[in-house]
């Protein structure tokens, strides 16, 4: 029991001293451009179709299901801005990031790890390359900057979907649509769920590479690797969330 | 290289139209709040605020023009409210607008509500303070009610206090209605009273059958006639007035 | 100095030539009671193959991994270039990991790159003044080295695993090193094979003018490539000898490694 508690405070240690090292590694040359380019494009573009469809669902859903209790108020008209509301402070960033854990972390967590054990890690440094730096810098930085990409993109296509459920029951222009939406938006509610969905990238990109990175030599440490980068990827966005959400509603 | 501008394109577009989705949600909410766009500013000093926030909306003839975006309280029973407004209905405020706050269905937002004044032709300038109206608050109008409250409890009050002196005191009336002795005596009375009457009757029938007085009476019963043809022609005289009265009333209907 | 070494250090018939990895009493842990090491001692002479036997499980990989800095031990000095790799600074380590080439076990070759990036990427790393077409004829020249021009555009998941130790041996040698540590070159592959690559580690060296240290249980390719035999038990070192003194050694867990 003690000995498990203190392995656990190791855990969180090691991946504390981890992490610090990703800033004192991102601002020191040279940097390695080309990988993170690769590492957007991998992360970024490659998941948005996946980030498309959950968020059109989520807004289309979401619409239909709110919409019998709004009616049973008579607040019909308040369907587009309370869907876009939940959308832009909520639904769509918990939902992206925890796509992202799923796909992006246990890749990165999969690829590391293999890397690891087939000793690839072992081979950059014996040649005196940073693999801290080449492998981990740049694919957390990715996750760092895509996240909230992804995020926007899930955000304006969940509005499209809530669009869509809209026009199922009744027929809304999409400009009236539109208009709707903006006029019950307002900065505080896009910027700090901005703000957040950077943090989600961090953790995403860390946690990942972080598993990964520590991955025991075998090939199950493999598995295990990705396995709980998911699992401890998505507690953290949970975690981050309510956090995130609570700083806000004690500043705001 | 080739090989590398084959997905670097695709990451560029990612890239640029999930930064122009971010950049025009901005700029629209942005315009909704009227933080770009060509603005200017009015205040206006009020009592009491009832609770109007920044970022609520202003109106003008049930247009949304503009928001608050300042509200400060400047002594004990003066807040002073800071709005901007779109540049395009400067002309349509004259330097004697009066704005007021309301709210937006019961449970709803505050809204500034400004009203168009009547005499002057002068537009407001930027920055230019224009009167407030004393809002309808909720309290007042609770005050309102509380007093008419207060006057029925007076009234109720009294009420009681009358009935239990009927009930309770010695006073005429109270003897009245509650003394059963009171009661018999008054029966006695009206009784005798009838008694009497009759008997009075009976010798005014007497009476007239005396050749002496029968003059009078004739002349007495004449008079009585005259009366009664009068009363009539003055009833016939009410009539018509009042139809007429109802016939203007349906005519100027 | 280096005299001093030499006598504090094994008795080599090399006397009089140069040490370039001396290691002295090195010891490592893992863990808590797992003691890998127990006071390894040997020198490495310019020019040297060296092989390295043991079962499994005796502390091979572990000591060259010491040698390159990928493991800290607890105790004990390693010189390589009359450089203690202990007491470098990262910046220092790194100048010296370049003139150190290693073959790992399976290769290593990165598997989201081509065979001409995995070849290129250390290149373009270190040199930084090459340009594009430098480098191609530098990587052609790695390959031809090693007998596979034609696998150039291959990935390594297409490779067989002699061609990935041979483009790993490629990788390795495209930075000109002085020394390089052969992890197991030959394991896992079939008796041809294994032949072969151990015959490139022997042209290498006629070639290139290597040092070489070479970690094996394969006999054929110790009999091949050994210019001298160190054999680890449990932590330390059996026995040492020539190929053909080891063969004839009195200690009967030694021989029973030449069966």
């Amino acid at each position: 029991m003690t000995l498990n508690l203190k392995n656990t405070f190791e855990d969180v240690g090691n991946a504390t001293l981890f992490a610090a090292r990703f800033f004192k590694e991102v601002f020191i040359p040279p940097y390695e451009t080309r990988q993170f380019l690769k590492q957007c494009y991998a992360i970024g573009y490659k998941s948005l179709p996946l980030v498309a469809i959950t968020g059109f669902i989520m807004g289309l859903v979401l619409t239909l299901q709110s919409r019998p209790t709004l009616v049973k108020f008579g607040a019909e008209s308040w369907l587009p801005g309370m869907v876009a509301l939940s959308l832009i402070r909520e639904i769509a960033p918990v939902i992206t990031a925890l796509i992202c854990a799923g796909k992006v972390s246990s890749g990165i967590g999969a690829e590391l790890g293999s890397m690891k054990v087939t000793e690839q890690i072992d081979a950059m440094e014996v040649s005196a390359i940073n693999p801290y730096k080449y492998l981990v810098v740049t694919r957390i930085l990715a996750t760092t900057l895509m996240v909230p990409i992804l995020v926007i993109f899930a955000d304006a296509i969940g509005i499209l979907g809530g669009y869509a459920g809209i026009n199922i029951h009744g027929d809304v222009s999409f400009y009236r649509y539109i208009t709707k939406i903006f006029q019950s938006l307002e900065f505080l509610d896009i910027i700090p769920a901005t703000i957040k969905t950077f943090f989600f990238g961090f953790f995403i990109g860390m946690i990942g590479c972080y598993k990964g990175f520590n991955a025991s030599n075998g090939t199950e440490s493999v598995g295990k690797a990705a396995n709980s980068a998911v699992v401890t990827a998505s507690l953290t966005i949970f975690i981050i969330d309510m956090l995130a959400v609570q700083i806000t509603d004690l500043f705001f | 290289m080739e090989k590398q501008s084959g997905y670097t394109w695709k990451l560029g577009m990612f890239v640029t139209i999930g930064l122009l989705l971010f950049i025009l949600a901005v700029y629209f909410i942005g315009k909704q709040k009227n933080i770009f766009g060509s603005t200017f500013r009015l205040t206006s000093s009020f009592k009491t605020v009832s609770g109007l926030e920044i970022g609520n909306n202003v109106r003008f003839s049930g247009i949304n023009i503009g928001t608050i975006d300042e509200i400060q309280l400047v002594n004990d029973s003066t807040v002073v409210v800071g709005m901007v407004i779109k540049d395009d209905v400067r002309e349509f405020i004259k330097t004697d607008a009066k704005a007021s706050i309301g709210s937006d269905g019961l449970m709803g937002d505050k809204v500034l509500t400004i009203t168009p004044g009547i005499k002057s032709q002068k537009i407001v300038e930027n920055n230019a303070q224009i009167a407030s109206l004393s809002s309808i608050e909720m309290s007042d109008i609770m005050k309102t009610v509380k007093k008419s409250m207060d006057n029925v409890g007076v009234i109720s009050e009294e009420l009681a206090i009358f009935s239990h002196s009927m009930n309770n005191g010695n006073g005429a009336l109270a003897k009245l209605i509650r003394d059963p002795g009171m009661a018999n005596a008054m029966d006695k009375t009206l009784n005798n009273l009838e008694k009497g009457t009759k008997g009075f009757s009976e010798n005014m029938e007497a009476a007239k059958s005396n050749f002496l007085l029968r003059g009078y009476f004739k002349k007495k019963e004449k008079e009585k006639e005259e009366k009664l043809e009068e009363a009539k022609e003055a009833k016939e005289k009410k009539e018509e007035q009042q139809e007429k009265a109802e016939k203007e009333k349906v005519k100027t209907k | 100095m280096l005299n001093e070494k030499e006598n504090t250090g094994t008795k080599t018939k090399a006397d009089k030539k140069t040490a370039i990895i001396e290691i002295k009493d090195l010891h490592k842990t893992f863990g808590n009671d797992n003691h890998v090491l127990k006071g390894v001692n040997f020198t490495v002479n310019k020019g040297e193959d060296l092989v390295v036997l043991g079962r499994s499980g005796s502390g091979k990989s572990v000591t060259i991994k010491c040698i390159v800095g990928l493991i800290t031990p607890d105790k004990g000095e390693i010189n390589v270039f009359e450089e203690n790799v202990l007491e470098l600074k990262k910046k220092e380590l790194n100048e010296m990991r370049v003139r150190i080439g290693f073959l790992f076990q399976s290769g290593a070759l990165y598997d989201s790159m081509s065979v001409r990036e995995n070849l290129a990427f250390t290149l373009r790393k270190h040199k930084r003044d090459l340009n594009a077409d430098e480098i191609e004829s530098e990587v052609l020249e790695a390959l031809d080295n090693v007998g596979l021009s034609d696998a150039i555009d291959k990935m390594p998941s297409e490779l067989s695993g002699g061609m990935r130790k041979r483009i790993g041996l490629a990788r390795t040698l495209i930075l000109k090193p002085e020394i390089i540590l052969y992890d197991e070159p030959t394991t896992g592959l079939d008796t041809i094979t294994s032949r072969e690559i151990s015959e490139l580690i022997l042209d290498i060296k006629h070639r290139r003018k290597t040092t070489s240290i070479i970690i094996t249980h394969d006999m054929a390719c110790a009999k091949l490539t050994a210019d001298r035999i160190i054999v680890l038990k449990e932590g330390t070192i059996q026995a040492e000898g020539t190929y053909g003194e080891l063969e004839k050694s009195e200690d009967e867990w030694v021989r029973s490694f030449f069966e």
